[in-house]
């Protein structure tokens, strides 16, 4: 009985010694649930300063206040500061500007870009958009023809509801910024609602490539750059979601992460800590699996349920 | 390039602890709390890197050592086993032989690198006097024998695949079948990515298992997979068997120690790594003289035994 009530640490100034066992346990638990070490590491830490110093409840035992004070730190990190509404940047843009609304996906080699560009496709057709996708992935094979099966599944399922889709290609080997600007201007004269550019996957560590979006983005000039990371990634996610973040030269920054596989990862969803952590930049998609209607948007008190459980 | 970060950072760890003054306890604990900082660091398994902690601290057992020993070397010995045991399965993978067809099949996660290896593995096979030919059972991904196709043509190697045919178990038989009648030596059957949570997609792996027969099946990993992959790899070893593995994307940041932790789950060997997007961007693997060439850059040097 005495260990019992040995943790309860009720009506005292906390110390760092006093959490100094509960924040270790809690940092294990978040490395278990793939939070890369270096975000684990610095969240823990700041959990455990602003217990520091703090007047303790009666019958509170260190573990809890430590896990109150954890899930509120990470719904702090989830929970984006502004919110997207997608549908309606896409119809003020029509309105006003009279142009489509240009989104391109980025991201390292095979995390699914291709496939929830289809996906986010799919949900515009289902709103009744007009939409053009381009194939600027003018290198990986198979990467045109994988897109014009998307075009043509796409097609047949929103054709009952009145969305109209596209494929702007030019085949492979060419420059894709100059892909995605004639995209763009063919999509503005055929009264396009939405372009969704498809680009090829590179590593973040490849200085040639990344150096490559920077161009791209000037000649594609998107409204949203999205950034594609999987949920099965481990440290890396950190420095992906950095380098992406900084690739677009100084005044163009990624505007969200779609995270895709969350389906293959149980409860290990740490990724989505690690890569919102290190930039600051908002996650605006799930994927969730490899159909069409497999596309969330963030439930934060979902993630943060796995990430705690 | 993968682990180079990590082998770096345990090299320092061991040297800064074997090249002071005092080795006491103190320093001892801290080096091994940095080895497995270092190595959670590099997304070995979080509950592996606690029991290979552990098991150092017994093989040491510091307060016992008496004060004629050398400390130093049995701490480095120590470290060196055990990293060696995570990375060296302890098994032989399969040989293909020659004048016989020896059928190769893989599988493995979404995008994991696949269709790309396969291509690779083909032309690897051709390039040493084997006739080779690839076999594609992905029906399932849009564009996936269109990838292969093109892959193949470039790599010139002869293929198989079905634009109408659905069912991947029999396009995989067919093409088997007919290629074996072509007298091939080496028959690379790939198929689509697939994960331990749909019970159905590793269903479907194993009726293609059971259709082709393989000598050998290849599980193919990501280099910078996290702590999903001792569970997923677990899951496909338990379903498919597979004999071999190979690390793609190690020309990558990531330091690979994810797949390293399949290793150590599934007692299964590395034997080839990818390192870059292009045909000959990949080598073969062999884990006592990649441990070695890790370690070795410092003080380890001596304790590889030949
Ligand atoms: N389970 C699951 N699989 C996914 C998800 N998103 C994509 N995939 C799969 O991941 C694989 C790769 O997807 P792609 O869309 O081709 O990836 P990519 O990033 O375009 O690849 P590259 O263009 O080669 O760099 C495919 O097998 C997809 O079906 C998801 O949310 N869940
Ligand atoms: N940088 C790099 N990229 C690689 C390597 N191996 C494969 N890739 C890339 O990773 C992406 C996915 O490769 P695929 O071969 O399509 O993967 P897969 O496992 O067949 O994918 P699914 O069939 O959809 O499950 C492609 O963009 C490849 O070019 C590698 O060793 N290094
Ligand atoms: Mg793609
Ligand atoms: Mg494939």
């Amino acid at each position: 009985a005495m260990g019992y009530f040995r943790n309860f640490v009720g009506g005292k100034t906390l110390t760092k010694e006093d959490t100094e066992k509960a924040i270790a346990g809690i940092m294990t638990h978040l490395l278990e649930k793939n939070v890369a070490r270096e975000a684990a590491v610095q969240i823990c830490e700041s959990v455990q300063t602003s217990l520091t110093g703090q007047k303790t409840g009666s019958f509170q035992s260190t573990e809890s206040l430590v896990r109150i004070a954890m899930e509120d730190a990470l719904r702090k990190i989830l929970t984006p500061t502004t919110s997207l509404d997608l549908l309606r940047e896409i119809g003020q843009v029509g309105e006003s500007e009279s142009r489509p609304y240009v989104i391109s996906i980025v991201g390292v080699n095979g995390v699914g870009k291709s496939t929830n560009l289809s996906k986010i496709c799919f949900f515009l057709l289902q709103n009744k958009l007009k939409v053009l996708i381009a194939a600027c992935d003018t290198f990986r094979s198979g990467a045109v023809e994988q897109l014009r099966v998307h075009a043509r599944n796409l097609k047949e399922l929103s054709e009952r509801e009145g969305g109209v889709v596209e494929l702007y290609e030019k085949g492979y080997g060419k420059d894709a910024a100059n892909i995605a600007k004639d995209a763009v201007a063919y999509a503005a004269g055929q009264q396009f609602d939405v372009v969704l550019i498809d680009t090829a996957g590179r590593r973040h560590n490849d200085q040639r490539l990344m150096s490559s979006l920077e161009k791209f983005a000037k000649f594609a000039n998107p409204d949203k750059i999205l950034m594609v990371g999987e949920a099965l990634v481990g440290s890396d996610s950190v420095q992906q979601a950095r380098n992406f973040n900084a690739a677009f030269g100084r005044d163009r920054k990624l505007d969200g992460f779609i995270i895709s596989k969350c389906d293959t990862v149980g409860d290990m969803v740490g990724t989505l800590i690690s890569m919102v952590f290190a930039t600051g930049i908002p996650v605006v998609f799930l994927g969730v699996g490899q159909n069409y209607t497999d596309l969330r948007t963030l439930n934060v008190k979902w993630a943060v349920g796995l990430l705690m459980s | 390039m993968v682990l180079a970060d990590l082998g770096r950072r345990i090299n320092a760890a061991v040297h800064d602890l074997t090249h002071s003054n005092l080795v006491d306890e103190k320093a001892f604990d801290s080096m091994i709390k940095e080895i497995g900082n270092a190595l959670v660091e590099a997304d070995v398994n979080v509950k592996l890197v606690a029991s290979l902690r552990k098991s150092i601290r017994q093989t040491v057992n510091f307060k016992e050592l008496g004060p004629g020993v050398n400390k130093k070397r049995i701490i480095q010995k120590a470290v060196f086993d055990e990293l060696c045991r995570l990375v060296d399965s302890h098994s032989e993978p399969y040989k293909p032989k020659k004048g016989k067809a020896n059928v190769i099949m893989f599988v493995g996660l979404q995008g994991s690198g696949k269709t790309t290896t396969c291509t690779k593995l083909a032309r690897w096979y051709n390039a040493r006097g084997f006739k080779a030919c690839l076999v594609c059972a992905d029906t399932f991904r849009a564009g996936a024998f269109d990838q292969l196709k093109q892959n193949a043509t470039k790599a010139k190697v002869p293929y198989y695949g079905s634009y109408t045919e659905t069912d991947p178990v029999k396009v995989a038989k067919a093409g088997v079948d007919k290629f074996k009648k072509e007298r091939f030596e080496i028959i690379i059957v790939d198929t689509s990515g697939r994960h331990r949570q749909e019970a159905e997609l590793f269903a479907e792996m194993v009726q293609i298992q059971e259709a082709v027969q393989p000598d050998q099946t290849i599980m193919v990993l990501d280099a910078s997979i996290g702590q999903q992959a001792e569970a997923q790899s677990k899951a496909f070893k338990e379903s498919a068997d597979f004999g071999a593995i190979v690390i793609t994307k190690t020309d990558g940041n990531a330091a690979g120690g994810g797949a390293i932790s399949a290793v150590a789950a599934t007692k299964t060997p590395i034997v080839f790594i990818g390192t870059g997007e292009h045909i000959l961007d990949m080598e073969k693997f062999e884990p006592q003289r990649y441990i070695s060439k890790l370690l070795g850059m410092g003080d380890m040097q001596g304790l590889v035994e030949h």
